[in-house]
């Protein structure tokens, strides 16, 4: 069966839990998506990025630049992703789908992994 | 009900380290309170569903997922004197509860517990708390102590642990070599609690050895921490308690080296004892340990306590008076050399440490030294170090045994038992 990675987008600006309680109900949400995940065995992967908007490398004119993220043309970040199979597109996307990540306002996109 | 209870107390010691270690990487080792609740939080759970619910398919998984839940509930908590730490709920959020058991965290974990600046007994309480899931009770037993005392040395090991800000990992070049001593030392302090303790009849006693073996061979196999000392420390506990069935008899009497029935020493753990011990050869530095495990294994080879290498023995010992010049090394020292080349020479090296004060209410001095010149027939001084090692602190066992040797002076003592 495939993997399918699923990058958690998240926009920078958008609204974040007001207390710990709502917080740590956030996260109950994330762990109950991978938990069942995980119980049905297709949960093959998943980690968090840390919270730093990371950097960007590009090359001009031959010469190499880093620079801070978050880029710029976007305001949104990849937050952390989960692996997972699935026999295709349609069943990824249904999985992906009950993820918390778009209640709490995030984007997720899902890749095939090629398989080598 | 019951299968679900047993299968919980059981589980319990198993995993309840494996655990702890997995959340200490999740929650940074500051907050071994927190984890040591969850974790008593979610085998409370067990114990109340699953006699309801059964036991689930993978209990250990189950019971890392209901650990890592209440752990967040306490990190919400916890928010209620200061900020959320959002970091640690998402790293709990993102974790996987089947990743529980991993060597790199058990043995950061064991670094965490052994940290030197703490006491000799917070290390072996901690690592026993954490890392091998004792409770308060146990380790009271353990120690001879009340829960209540356990629980503040305890508190107090915890507290220096979260002032030191220690990074949860297994240390690297200098700082490892700086640290890996500690634990080494922690394993043996372990190993010769529960071996002097009379591991053959409790339960407790014999629990230490098996869990200080456990963590000796888990040192062995980490590339980071596989060194020739840990593994003559792992060679030195396969020798020695190989030997555990052994050396108590049916009344929980202890059995001396030359009694035991060899055929009840465990063969299989006994090679395994070789094994560690050619590894530890092969390292470029010898330690006491080394001398040790080589002085162990001389008796593991032997066949029957007659066919004991004395001459062996003898030059180890002198080896290892060299590295550790204790009083109690150099009696062992004596009492070889007097197997090795007679009563004279071991009665004399003996004289020598008469002024030592750690041997003046050693009871094995006396009774080694009782042992030469009764050997030598010279009965009146024979009995006077007898009576003289029963005026040591003694369990009951070495005590009756101690009074028969007595006894047997006055009578006619040719007898050749000896330690």
């Amino acid at each position: 069966m495939p993997n399918f990675i699923l990058l958690l987008h998240q926009d920078l600006a958008r609204p974040r839990p007001g207390s710990p309680d709502e917080f740590a109900s956030m996260t109950k949400d994330y762990m109950a998506w991978a938990d069942k995940i995980r119980a049905e065995g297709r949960l093959n992967g998943g980690e968090k990025l840390t919270d730093d908007p990371g950097k960007v490398i590009r090359t001009r004119a031959g010469r190499t630049a880093v620079t801070d993220g978050p880029y710029a043309e976007s305001k949104e970040l990849v937050g952390g992703y989960f692996i997972i199979s699935a026999k295709d597109y349609a069943e990824a996307c249904r999985l992906a789908e009950d993820n918390p990540h778009l209640k709490y306002g995030g984007r997720i996109e899902v890749r095939e992994i090629e398989k080598m | 009900m019951a299968d679900a209870d047993v299968l919980v107390s059981d589980l319990f010691r198993r995993e309840a380290g494996k655990i702890s270690a997995w959340l200490a990487r999740l929650l940074g080792p500051a907050r071994l309170d927190l984890i040591e609740d969850a974790v008593q939080d979610a085998f409370g759970a067990a114990l109340a569903r699953w006699p309801l619910d059964g036991v689930p398919v993978k209990p250990a998984a189950w019971l890392a997922i209901a650990a890592r839940n209440k752990a967040l509930d306490r990190l919400k908590s916890e928010a209620r004197l200061g900020p959320l730490d959002e970091s640690a709920a998402w790293r709990l959020g993102f974790s996987d509860p089947e990743a529980t058991g991993r060597l790199d965290d058990t043995l950061a974990l064991m670094f965490v517990a052994c940290h030197p600046t703490l006491e000799h007994d917070e290390q072996t309480m901690l690592t026993l708390k954490t890392v091998c899931g004792f409770g308060v009770k146990d380790l009271a037993r353990a120690y001879l102590s009340t829960p209540e005392a356990v629980t503040q040395r305890l508190v107090r090991a915890k507290r220096k642990i979260r002032e030191l800000a220690l990074a949860f990992e297994i240390p690297e070049g200098a700082e490892l070599a700086a640290r890996l001593p500690a634990l080494v030392q922690a394993i043996y302090l372990l190993f010769n609690g529960g071996y002097t303790s009379g591991e053959g009849k409790d339960l407790v006693a014999r629990e230490l050895c098996r869990e200080a073996l456990r963590l000796a061979t888990l040192l062995t196999e980490h590339a980071a921490t596989a060194t020739g000392e840990c593994h003559a420390l792992a060679a030195l506990i396969c020798f020695h308690h190989a030997r555990a069935e052994a050396r108590t008899g049916d009344a929980g009497a202890l059995i001396l080296l030359a009694e035991q029935d060899r055929g009840r020493w465990d063969g299989a753990l006994i090679a395994r004892g070789f094994v560690h011990l050619r590894q530890a050869m092969s390292a470029s530095a010898l330690t006491a340990l080394h001398l040790e495990a080589a002085i162990a294994s001389v008796h593991a080879a032997a066949a029957a306590f007659e066919a004991t290498d004395w001459a062996m023995l003898a030059r180890y010992y002198r080896m290892l008076e060299e590295l550790k010049p204790t009083p109690i090394v150099q009696l062992n020292a004596a009492i070889a050399l007097a197997q090795a080349e007679g009563p004279d020479a071991g009665l004399a090296r003996l004289e020598v440490l008469a002024g030592a004060r750690k041997l003046a209410h050693y009871a094995p001095y006396h009774a080694a030294r009782g042992d030469l010149l009764l050997k030598l027939c010279r009965r009146r001084e024979a009995a006077a170090a007898l009576a003289a090692a029963l005026d040591c602190p003694l369990n009951d066992a070495e005590r009756a045994f101690l009074a028969g040797r007595l006894r047997t002076c006055a009578e006619n003592g040719t007898s050749d038992r000896r330690h």
